[in-house]
């Protein structure tokens, strides 16, 4: 076996961490833990991922275990309500790529790199798709199609792209360095030439399959891999728990029924006077930005105060949340609490920073 | 809509978005946050602050 080994810097193709897209292989689905969903406006679904769309309740995504060999997840498409996009209207889903992880391929300037990205792809439709990269304002684009030949049936595509040498790309920063984009359908004002950067946002070409005009239609994709280079290499598995932690950058949630229980706790907490109580969550991984803050289910203080949760952004960056309880009674100045479920396993706490 | 929490009006903890009792933080890299100031920028006003002494 012959492994090719490239430490350089500049638009690198090193062996490991070399896949731009996280949760490539689909394993994580932490907010909705492999429920399927209809959303009804864009919304992240599988971790990093954000289905879009111009009409409400069109699509239903699922985390699925219809897979080609190797893997043993994919994210599912079904269409729920067919629909014939306008022409300024679309519908597929996105992945957006941090401008931290995507700076060294030097877009918008001399020089870019050229990337590559294959995944693999089943759909009860055949036809000609639109993929599309983007950069942050949505006014560079290089819309290209790729072709799913036989119906249900796994098919492995790759897509080489020149990088862009003109446009504002957002370089290292905590913005989006890349939009990657998979069009499932769009109207005739996201259709552009292919196979070339162009302004504005081309999402396919003329001719292009638009897959949401079809009820009941299915669509999977899974192994998606984003590198540096002309070539596709083999999808680069990483181990459960570094996803997890690259995922966690961007969005993660404390549950309390990990062990089943209806009153687990939370934080310790102190009371700042007979009404508020704060507390400190240390997250898990360091998030993108501060991120929004949201409680489901119920919570009470350890004594059964009634109360609603709240957060103290001033306080609260991208390591540490202060999560403050606040409107019950009865505590005494600098003594101490703790917050926890309420008779609930569905309670738990989220953070989310998403680009 | 939105609702502002906070201390005084020199101090806000945070923007809940009421739909689903998000809290936003004033980050402006914050898309949530973004997403606010487009609502506010169309003319919206969030509802009366909750004021936590």
């Amino acid at each position: 076996m012959t492994l090719a080994v490239n430490i350089a810097q500049g638009g690198s193709n090193n062996v490991t961490m070399r896949n731009r897209i996280i949760n490539g292989a689909m394993v994580l689905d932490q907010r909705n833990a492999g429920a399927a969903v209809t959303p009804t406006a864009d919304t992240y679904t599988l971790d990093r991922w954000s289905v879009g769309m111009s009409q409400a309740s069109k699509m239903t995504i699922q985390q699925s275990s219809t897979v080609p060999s190797g893997f043993s997840k994919s994210l599912s498409v079904t269409v729920a309500s067919a629909y014939t996009p306008a022409a300024s209207e679309w519908f597929g889903f996105f992945q957006k790529i941090e401008g931290f992880n995507s700076a060294d391929l030097g877009f918008g300037a001399a020089g870019a790199s050229t990337v590559t990205i294959s995944f693999w792809v089943r759909s009860s439709i055949t036809g000609s798709y639109g993929f599309s990269l983007s950069n942050s304002s949505q006014n560079r684009s290089y819309p290209v199609l790729y072709t799913v030949n036989s119906a249900n049936t796994w098919e492995q595509k790759t897509i080489t792209i020149p990088g862009d040498t003109s446009g504002t790309w957002v370089g290292a920063t905590n913005g989006i360095g890349l939009l990657c984009i998979w069009s499932l359908g769009a109207g005739s004002s996201y259709l552009q030439t292919a196979n070339a950067w162009g302004t504005g946002l081309g999402l396919g070409t003329t001719g292009q399959t638009n897959w949401i005009t079809n009820a009941g239609a299915t669509f999977y994709i899974t192994g998606v891999q984003l590198e540096a280079g002309t070539t596709a290499s083999p999808f680069e598995y990483r181990q459960y728990g570094t996803e997890l932690v690259l995922c966690q950058r961007y969005f993660q949630k404390i549950s309390g029924s990990i062990n089943g229980g209806s009153y687990n706790q939370f934080a310790n907490m102190a009371y700042e006077n007979a009404a508020t109580a704060w507390g400190v969550i240390a997250l898990r991984a360091t998030m993108r930005t501060q991120p929004t803050t949201a409680y489901n289910g119920t919570f009470t203080l350890s004594y059964g105060t009634q109360g609603t949760l709240i957060n103290d952004a001033n306080q609260t960056g991208g390591d540490l949340a202060v999560i403050g309880w606040t409107g019950g009674s009865g505590g005494a100045a600098g003594s101490s609490t703790y917050i926890r479920a309420n008779n609930s396993t569905a309670v738990f706490i989220s953070f989310s920073a998403e680009l | 809509m939105y609702k502002i929490w906070q201390k005084n009006p020199d101090y806000i903890y945070c923007i809940e978005r009421l739909e689903d009792h998000a809290m936003i933080p004033l980050n402006p890299d914050n898309t949530d946050y973004q997403e606010y100031l487009r609502w506010l920028e169309a003319g919206n006003t969030p509802e009366p602050a909750e004021e936590n002494q």
